[in-house]
């Protein structure tokens, strides 16, 4: 136990019982003929102290107390100690047990509630440490194949192989470049769950036009993809609503993304961004196979758990889709996905927030 | 060109800087490479450079410190190379003085465009003979600093004084992104908030009176986080 733990327990002690004793003293001046009442308030004390200090001793001092003060005080002859009255030797006894009692069932009762938090802990810290490893599972899972083709394409080059003609030298760099520029993609991912960290307090929101945001995310997406074509709706009004850019940025590039390149189809895909009263809704529809109904929850679900996905062997559709559900509930929005006639469609509400 | 432009590579990872270096001797520039920021400093001095490609990363000291010592004795074009998770770096990067950025990874033609736009305003720079009040010229975009006149596809566009003087600046320097301070201290003034809502909503209603698509700019694009760049003129000759 450290020292100022005990110090207040102590001040704890004298206060409660100043504040019995001073009780006492007016219950036993308003009415004088009936003192069991003086008594009970002492128990009382007793039992508060008992259970709000640590161990025994404090337990054991007030009963002391109490006897001595009720013996001193309140009992004939007046601010006299008499030990001699009839029965006494069994209040005292009383009180100690009293005081003895509730300090065993406190200290056992606090000990138990810490051992029940540190369990609770540790589950968490469990699930927690699954949590990681799964990730952990999924990426290097969606990094291998990349470098495979990377390495693969870069011995090929570096052998110097006299068969290889310039053309499919040229094959072998794009190879590289294809596979670099995709784990670039995955970093940008991670990156951006680092920047989210535990809390949304540690998002950098800032109000944004959204127009700003469309326009950007979708430039980037036609650098790497340069034959996408993306059909952009905005409203007419300029919306401004708080979000962290890089994040909400990183969101729409993976949905255009996994638009382009899961629908397959070479139908445009549209972007159309609206507003109601509370939220901006982003709808990103793409033409093409449309999603797996059964699969859509646990796209979305954030569990990262690669086995039960259908292996689309390149792409690590899960995590992206689950990062951009972590960006945008950070953000106090939603993001749902459902099927259409014709295709599928990602649906993003963000928050238009007070902006004054 | 008789005489080639010299550029110095301030970058201590040594693959990157000798695949930027390879590119620009093979686009016929004189490169020096070093791997230091004290290098970097004392190369700077000796060699006087035309450009500098300057990693903001670098072991030995900040590279934004690099630029605000430079700043002091030279206008040279420093171009920084960041990576993307330091917004604020770039920022603060650009409002020292540094003239441009370019953000890891980037391709060989991304980093010839910036190289060759900072070297047109810097020529700029230097033959001040009224240069700056040349129209700027852009696809259908036209803009008379004299007359104050905005025109797009030959109809004028009417502008609030504001926004003209938005659009003015990011004009004349057009091709380099300019950092919302930048903008705002040129356009409001000295003791303008760092509040940048005002801004963006100026431009908002710029883009509706030039973009035919405000999602899809043509004209004014946004670098998110850091500020706006304009076209680049087509009427500059270099």
């Amino acid at each position: 136990m450290n020292r100022p733990y005990m110090k207040n327990d102590l001040i704890f002690t004298l206060f409660i019982l100043t504040v019995c004793t001073a009780l006492s003293f007016v219950l036993f001046h308003l009415v004088p003929e009936n003192n069991t009442n003086v008594v009970l308030v002492y128990i009382l004390s007793l039992i508060i102290i008992s259970r709000w200090t640590q161990g025994y001793k404090y337990g054991v001092f007030a009963a002391l107390f109490c006897v001595i003060v009720v013996n001193y005080c309140f009992t004939y002859p007046y601010f006299k100690l008499n030990f001699t009255l009839s029965g006494y030797p069994v209040t005292f006894l009383e009180m100690i047990t009293i005081a003895l009692i509730t300090s065993t069932t406190t200290s056992r009762l606090v000990e138990q509630s810490s051992i029940i938090a540190e369990r609770e802990r540790q589950l968490a810290e469990a699930e927690k440490e699954k949590m990681r490893a799964n990730l952990l599972r999924a990426i290097s899972h969606d990094i291998r194949t990349p470098l495979t083709s990377i390495m693969g394409a870069a011995t090929s080059l570096m052998n110097q192989d006299s068969t290889c003609t310039d053309k499919e030298r040229a094959e072998l760099a794009a190879h590289i470049y294809d596979g670099s520029e995709w784990l670039l993609h995955m970093v940008e991912n991670l990156l951006s769950v680092t920047r989210i960290k535990n809390n949304s307090q540690s998002l950098k929101m800032n109000p944004e036009i959204v127009e700003e945001i469309v326009s950007e995310s979708v430039e980037r997406i036609q650098k790497r993809i340069p034959d996408a074509s993306i059909h952009i709706e905005i409203p007419g009004e300029v919306l401004m609503i708080p979000m962290d850019a890089i994040l909400i940025e990183q969101v729409l590039i993976n949905l255009l993304e996994n638009a382009l390149t899961h629908s397959h189809s070479t139908q445009p895909i549209d972007l159309i961004v609206d507003h109601n009263e509370n939220f901006v809704v982003f709808h990103v529809i793409d033409y093409g196979i449309g999603i797996n109904e059964s699969e859509i929850t646990q796209l979305l679900n954030g569990t990262f758990d690669n086995s039960t996905l259908t292996v689309d062997s390149q792409k690590g559709m899960g995590i992206g889709l689950s990062i951009c559900k972590t960006i945008i509930d950070a953000h106090g929005g939603a993001i749902t996905a459902v099927n259409h006639d014709t295709g599928a469609e990602f649906i993003m509400h963000l928050p238009k927030g007070e902006i004054t | 060109m008789n005489d080639t432009f010299h550029i110095l590579i301030i970058e201590d990872e040594k693959n990157i800087a000798s695949f930027i270096s390879r590119i620009l001797k093979s686009n016929g520039y004189k490169t020096t490479t070093v791997y230091s920021g004290t290098e970097g400093l004392s190369a700077a001095a000796s060699r006087c450079p035309d450009i500098i490609l300057l990693d903001l990363g670098l072991p030995d000291m900040d590279g934004v410190s690099i630029i605000e010592k430079v700043r002091t004795w030279s206008s040279c074009p420093i171009i920084v190379i960041s990576a993307r998770t330091h917004e604020s770096d770039k920022v603060s990067a650009l409002d020292l003085g540094a003239d441009d950025y370019v953000t890891k990874p980037f391709g060989a033609s991304e980093l010839l465009a910036r190289i060759r736009t900072s070297l047109r305003h810097s020529n700029r720079l230097r033959t001040e003979t009224g240069l700056f009040l040349r129209p700027y010229h852009a696809l259908g975009l036209t803009i008379d600093f004299t007359g104050r006149r905005v025109t797009l596809d030959d109809t004028e566009i009417h502008f609030t004084p504001i926004e003209y003087k938005i659009v003015a600046y990011l004009a004349q320097n057009s091709g380099k992104v300019l950092t919302y301070a930048a903008i705002m201290q040129n356009v409001w003034g000295p003791y303008i908030t760092d509040d940048t809502k005002i801004l963006r909503v100026n431009m908002a209603n710029i883009r509706r009176k030039i973009e035919k698509n405000p999602a899809s700019p043509q004209y004014i694009f946004t670098e998110v986080s850091v500020g706006y760049r304009m076209l680049e003129t087509e009427s500059m000759s270099c």
